[in-house]
């Protein structure tokens, strides 16, 4: 039941990401690495999360920071969400992703909370918060997907034993607009897209992103295929401030004469991971910016969602957030 | 006994885990490996979280406990544990009780205190990455001779607080605002205070507070 | 009447340190030696804990004690006790541990092994009704404030009579009253409705979670706790501890809010006395956000049932209301008679009948919140009422006239009369303020997907009480103690009722000090600091012993110039001869007096009738200057009512289920407004309270293990800053009571009722009308009924999202 304050852990604060490494090389599995450390207290202070050790990466100083590149714009993964909602770059030319931060719980938390914290965080369901022993804790069952399960919060895609979603609001601006997610090890680096970065339970039922022992996200890149596009970002939550979006939905398009010639929209709250709605941006695509084509678009965005039982009012919001990130954009 | 609570019915004025289990034990992950250490050093009793092992120095590498803190324009040599949030240290250690503790969980506000002119939730932080920053509390504000700083007054002059658990975390909410934007409109400073939250829903006299103080500062 | 005091503005004196971070909280206090107790809650929502085994916990560095339910009382009935072997609920205390910091107070609930037997539970009190249904406690599932624990089932065919989504009106009752004609009524009424509805329950939230820190010196218990109240929790917190009132040192000086949570005593405050007692240390009991969620009861949630006849001028002429209350396992606090009691008052039926049944739960305990019942009952009736004017064809603001109570109004089981009552004047004000003639046309207005909706709300509190002491002393420096034991919610109404005294006795504010906040203080008994009673009663308290000091003045100075008492005045901080201004006695000089002449002037002979406590205080200060003490033996006829109404508009977007509230402007009937800016505050501060009640905050079990969805406050969602309007309006009638020697009544509860209704009436306007028959509303709630989708939830289902 309701437990708190942290269990007892070393901390460690290296200076530079190959310290870092080489902590989370060493410590394996008993690691845990903090950045704003908004999520992980959390779970610590729960005592639903053990580790003997943290890593606390804020102090590197080559993660922190925005540069422009040739071809797009470099984000540090300690780049906190307050910077980016208030980078005049990113308003100006990545709109959708300054929108999205503006909307990320509150202003504390945006002011320490960063950009690679934010997408890693883990889910919100609040079974598995509760320190139950289900699927994604090891365990062997899931709670929230029951006869009887209040599930108000919970999927309506890609269910496989856990039944959770993406918290993230930052993610799906990231789908949209094509990012790449650097990820280092003592191995070296690799380069995921965003896409490809969030992992679903039929992958790993333990893990939400890619990221495995041994790996740091160090940074996050924009390629400027979206700069300056038509973009769209709305979060439906219960509450204005502090809360997780039940929905949220994230586009960006280009639209030449009222006609879109190309789209990415993707949404959260809907799926384990940041789900792209693919089939409403080929409906969209080609088509009349108009309220036909966002119609059409929307009404096809929750084909094939399986509701819970308190859920199937996401249908109806799904559905229309998207034909709003085409009609409204 | 009798239930005392009856003593309020009486006179009110008023018409009016998993329930298999029957041994407790507690979930573990994967990467918990074996039991974590549970020794306890007989520290000073005024310490409010005791050492690691007793005659254990830090792992290598791990941080040093005895630290300086920079609160208030003072500095301040503490003992603080790797687990242990800035809001403890503040409040167990320091005296500095001015910094409330009502969710621990950086959902609430009201331990809210400025760190190098930006708002943090002080339950939130692990005192350890507070570094050589600067740490105001609400116990800063006030001048040399106990004079109150302009936001104080203004939050007295609007009848800003009700019960008064929230307030210090509002008005450091309001000090960083100001700081940054001097004269904000009432929606900034809407926004600006929207990570602090008051049960009492003295909103409005709050932000007629903030207003009234930006008017003066 | 003009006032000097009353009426104006002033700073309350515990401002300061709230705005300083001085103020003292319960978690503040900090003693030599001091250690820390953590708690051990149950996983479970109903069993028997049994083979306790500390040993290796108390082997461990740093544990010092252990407390369990056989250190503590045990209690009778359904009570709640401090520490139990028979959890109730997910989150019942079994035992706490001490030790030298919270770390290893935690580690060590780790190391205590127990049996723990599962036990049936039950969440839903229909089902807990229905024959052969779960009790939440072994012995019954039926118990309040005297209601003695009871089994009670309806029969299989009360349940047949109703259809499954119908809560079925023939079972048994344990509390029920009726007047009129009810039948004939209904057969004359020109609409009749009847609406099946839910209520959920919720929490208080208070930003200050329950902490407390004990310690005994000298064989007397020092409990820093934090409550509303203060002299009112010393006999239940002496009985919890197990000791003489008079033994116990009581700290309270502030309340980081309460909302009815903190208003009486409460068993847990008792535990770290206990602890205390048996390790021989100071013990702090910090009470996390979640065991707040836990131990800081919720309001409680109603299934019931509804029937409403509406004449065709507009008048409610029937009602025929059933209330089946959840309050947690051990009863609660009556929502469920209360609710009733404001259906009668708000709408006048000629005929009216009412039954209720508070059922226990295997939840949280029940509490009073802010409004109890009569605020979850404006939820349920002000939409009917909008309901029967657009089918009547009358303005909404009208029927709400029509229907309004005023001074004639009789209302209840026992056909009370009011002191007074101006429920129409705060409809008129209100409604020209919310220039509701023209608001009134945007209803339905489009804009888009976003949809106009406008909204009137009424809500009802009894607002007073009568009988406690007042207890003053005027100190040989000439200044005015005036001994407030009403404690301090944060409302500043101890420091706007202290100001009476000075009122009465002309003296400068500045030269007031006003005692409280610890019972070393030597309080007086007083009422507790709840159901907006404080201004009605402490006034009245106060005004006894400022008339009582007075008098004693008057003849101080008769006695010190000769003549009679009456041919003597006060004025700025003296007593003068009325024929000679010459003939002067400054307070500073009439307190030596009265220490000279000893007798009543000192203190030394105080009234009979006065409660020991305050005998006990007045004795305490006797000799010490001019005491004023007396009880307040003013007649009250009736009950005190505080009425409000509340008018809002939002901004629905039909896509989204969420709105925006524009505009709100929430009027009271209090009687005389004493302090203004704390009047605003109060009726804003009740309105964001409203606003969480009817469109965010509700309490989910999961039905298969009773574990609660909302021990955060981002699961229990109070509104934030974003979620209410930057302005609210706010006013007060502002007509004197005649009942009340300064015309004052409370105001602290309808004030959150009202806005709560007119934000539902609000919703129900903007789609068309449509009722939803549940609160709290939320998006998912909107965006079905917009889709003309069937809800998640079944329509009585409880605890549910």
């Amino acid at each position: 039941m309701a437990k708190d304050m942290m269990t007892r852990f070393e901390l460690y604060r290296p200076a530079d990401i190959a310290g870092a490494l080489d902590l989370v090389d060493k410590l394996g599995s008993d690691g845990w690495l903090i950045a704003g450390g908004q999520d992980s207290l959390d779970w610590f202070k729960d005592r639903a999360k053990r580790p003997t050790a943290v890593v606390d990466l804020s102090r590197i100083e080559s993660m922190r920071g925005m540069r422009e590149t040739e071809d797009g714009l470099e984000i540090g993964a300690l780049v906190t969400v307050t910077e980016i909602e208030e980078s005049t770059l990113i308003q100006n030319f990545y709109g959708v992703l300054a929108d999205a931060a503006s909307r990320v719980a509150s202003p504390q938390i945006r002011n320490v909370g960063t950009i690679g914290g934010n997408v890693c965080q883990d889910t919100r369901c609040w079974y598995y918060r509760s320190g139950l022993d289900c699927y994604r804790a090891g365990g062997s069952t899931c709670y929230a997907d029951t006869p009887e399960a209040m599930n108000r919060e919970h999927c309506l895609f890609g269910a496989d034993r856990c039944v959770a979603v993406s918290p993230s609001d930052l993610a799906p601006a990231l789908v949209v607009l094509d990012a790449s997610m650097v990820i280092q090890s003592k191995d070296g680096e690799r380069i995921v897209s965003a896409e490809a970065f969030f992992i679903g339970p039929d992958v790993d039922i333990e893990r939400m992103t890619v990221i495995g022992p041994g790996e740091i996200l160090t940074t996050i890149r924009i390629p400027n295929t979206w700069s300056g596009a038509t973009f769209y970002f709305e979060k439906v939550a219960d509450r204005n401030t502090w809360d997780f979006a039940l929905v949220n939905v994230a586009a960006a398009m280009r639209v030449e004469n009222d006609v879109i010639q190309d789209i990415r929209i993707a949404c959260g709250g809907v799926e384990c991971v940041p789900r792209r709605m693919t089939v409403a941006e080929d409906i969209a695509k080609g088509s009349a910016k108009d309220e036909e084509t966002a119609k059409l678009a929307g009404g096809s965005a929750a084909r094939g969602a399986v509701p819970l039982n308190y859920n199937h009012f996401k249908i109806t919001l799904l559905e229309n957030l998207v034909m709003r990130a085409i009609r409204d954009s | 006994m009798k239930d005392p609570t009856t003593f309020f019915s009486g006179s009110s004025p008023t018409e009016a885990d998993e329930p298999q289990l029957t041994r407790c034990r507690s979930s573990r992950r994967a990467f918990i490996k074996g039991v974590i250490a549970s020794g306890a050093v007989a520290a000073s009793s005024a310490y409010f979280l005791s050492g690691c092992t007793p005659g254990e120095g830090p792992a290598a590498g791990s941080v040093e406990r005895l630290i300086s803190l920079h609160i208030n324009g003072k500095i301040r040599r503490v003992d603080v544990l790797p687990n242990e949030t800035l809001a403890m240290t503040l409040r167990y250690k320091l005296g500095l009780t001015g910094t409330k503790l009502a969710c621990d969980r950086g959902e609430c506000g009201a331990c809210t205190v400025v760190i190098d002119g930006v708002t943090h939730y002080s339950c939130s932080t692990l005192t350890h990455t507070v570094g050589a920053r600067s740490v105001r509390t609400i116990e800063g504000l006030q001048g040399p001779d106990g004079e109150l700083h302009p936001i104080q007054q203004a939050f007295i002059d609007e009848l800003g607080p009700q019960c008064g658990f929230c307030t210090p975390g509002q008005i450091m909410s309001t000090v960083a605002l100001l700081e940054k934007n001097p004269r904000p409109t009432r929606e900034e400073a809407r926004r600006a205070l929207s990570g602090n939250l008051c049960r009492c829903g003295a909103y409005d006299h709050y932000l007629n507070s903030v207003m009234r103080a930006a008017e003066v500062i | 009447m003009a006032y000097t005091l009353l009426g104006k503005n002033f700073t309350p004196p515990d401002i300061r340190g709230k705005v300083t971070g001085k103020a003292k909280f319960a978690e503040d206090f900090r003693a030599e030696g001091m250690v820390y107790c953590k708690l051990l809650l149950s996983p479970m929502p109903h069993a028997r804990v049994s083979n306790i085994d500390v040993s290796d916990a108390l082997a461990m560095d740093g544990v010092v004690g252990v407390l369990t339910a056989d250190d503590v009382p045990a209690m009778e009935g359904a009570a709640q006790a401090i520490l139990t072997n028979n959890p109730h609920y997910v989150g019942d205390p079994i035992l706490a541990v001490a030790a030298i910091d919270e770390t290893t107070a935690a580690d060590a609930l780790e190391k205590i092994r127990y049996d723990i037997e599962p036990l049936d539970f039950v969440l839903d009190p229909l089902q807990s009704l229905y024959p052969g249904g779960t009790n939440a406690q072994v012995k019954g599932n039926v118990a309040n404030a005297g209601i003695p624990l009871q089994e009670l089932k309806w029969t299989a065919r009360d349940f047949a009579s109703a259809d499954t989504d119908q809560f079925p009106m023939t079972g048994k009752a344990v509390s029920e009253w009726s007047y009129g004609n009810l039948e004939q009524e209904f057969s004359a009424a020109a609409v009749v409705y009847d609406e099946s509805f839910v209520t959920a329950s919720n929490s208080h939230h208070s930003m200050e979670p329950r902490s407390a820190m004990s310690y005994w010196e000298n064989g007397k218990c020092f409990l820093f706790g934090s409550s509303q109240s203060q002299s009112f929790m010393i006999p239940g917190l002496a009985a919890y501890i197990g000791i003489e009132p008079e033994d116990l040192v009581y700290i309270a000086e502030y309340c980081g809010g309460g909302f009815g949570s903190k208003g009486a005593p409460y068993p847990i405050m008792a535990l770290p006395a206990h602890m205390s007692k048996k390790i021989g240390r100071p013990v702090m009991m910090r009470i996390s956000r979640a065991e707040e969620y836990y131990l800081g009861s919720n309001r409680a949630g109603f299934q019931g049932r509804v029937k409403v006849g509406v004449a065709r001028n507009g008048k409610v002429t029937a009602v025929d209301l059933y209330i089946v209350q959840s309050g947690g396992p051990h009863g609660g606090f009556p929502d469920f008679n209360s609710a009733a009691g404001a259906v009668s008052i708000c709408y006048q039926p000629n005929a009216m009948q009412y039954r209720g049944i508070p059922v226990l739960t295997n939840t949280p305990p029940g509490g009073a919140q802010r409004g109890p019942g009569q605020n979850q009952i404006a939820m349920v009736m002000e939409p009917l009422l909008d309901k029967a004017a657009r089918e009547l064809g009358i303005d909404r603001l009208e029927i709400r006239r029509i229907n309004a109570p005023n001074n004639d109004t009789i209302f209840g089981g026992r056909q009370r009369s009011v002191t007074s009552a101006y429920q129409t004047e705060a409809l008129n004000k209100g409604a020209l303020a919310f220039n509701w003639e023209q608001t009134k046309k945007r209803s339905g207005e489009r804009n888009g997907s976003k949809v106009i909706g406008v909204g009137i709300g009424q809500a009802y509190h009894s607002a007073g009480a009568a009988g406690f002491d007042g207890l003053l002393r005027i100190a040989p420096d000439g200044r005015l103690h005036i001994h407030s034991g009403v404690g301090n919610l944060g409302t500043y109404s101890y420091a706007a009722t202290s100001r009476i005294v000075a009122e009465v006795l002309h003296c400068k504010w500045e030269n007031c000090v006003i005692e409280r906040g610890d019972t070393r203080k030597h309080l007086p008994w007083n009422f507790g600091q709840f159901g907006s009673n404080t201004s009605f009663t402490m006034s009245r308290s106060n005004h006894a012993a400022a008339m009582d000091a007075r008098q004693k003045l008057l003849e101080i100075a008769a006695a010190e110039f000769g003549g009679s008492a009456d041919e003597y005045e006060l004025g700025e901080e003296t007593v003068f001869s009325k024929a000679d201004a010459a003939k002067k006695l400054t307070y500073s000089q009439a307190a030596q007096r009265a220490i000279d002449m000893g007798g009543k002037y000192a203190g030394h002979e105080i009234p009979d009738d006065l409660h020991p406590m305050t005998r006990a205080s007045a004795t305490a200060i006797a000799g010490t200057g001019l005491i004023g003490v007396a009880k307040d033996n003013y007649a009250l006829d009736g009950s005190p009512p505080a009425l409000a109404a509340g008018f809002m508009v939002i901004e629905l977007d039909t896509e989204t289920g969420k709105f925006e509230i524009l505009e709100y402007n929430g009027v009271i009937d209090c009687g005389t407004v004493i302090h203004p800016l704390g009047l605003a505050s109060q009726v804003k501060g009740g309105a964001v309270m409203g606003i969480g009640l009817a469109s965010t905050e509700r309490i989910v079990y999961d039905p298969q293990n009773g574990l609660p969805a909302n021990v955060g406050f981002h699961q229990a969602k109070p509104p934030s800053y974003l979620d209410v309007p930057s302005r609210l309006g706010s006013d007060a009638v502002d007509i004197a009571d005649p009942q009340n020697p300064m015309g004052i009544r409370g105001m602290g509860e309808p004030v959150m009722g009202c806005a709560a209704s007119a934000l539902i009436c609000a919703i129900s306007d903007a789609l068309g009308g449509h009722y939803f028959n549940r609160t709290p509303i939320v998006p998912d709630m909107i965006i079905n009924a917009i889709a003309g989708r069937e809800q998640s939830h079944k329509p009585l289902q409880v605890y549910t999202f």
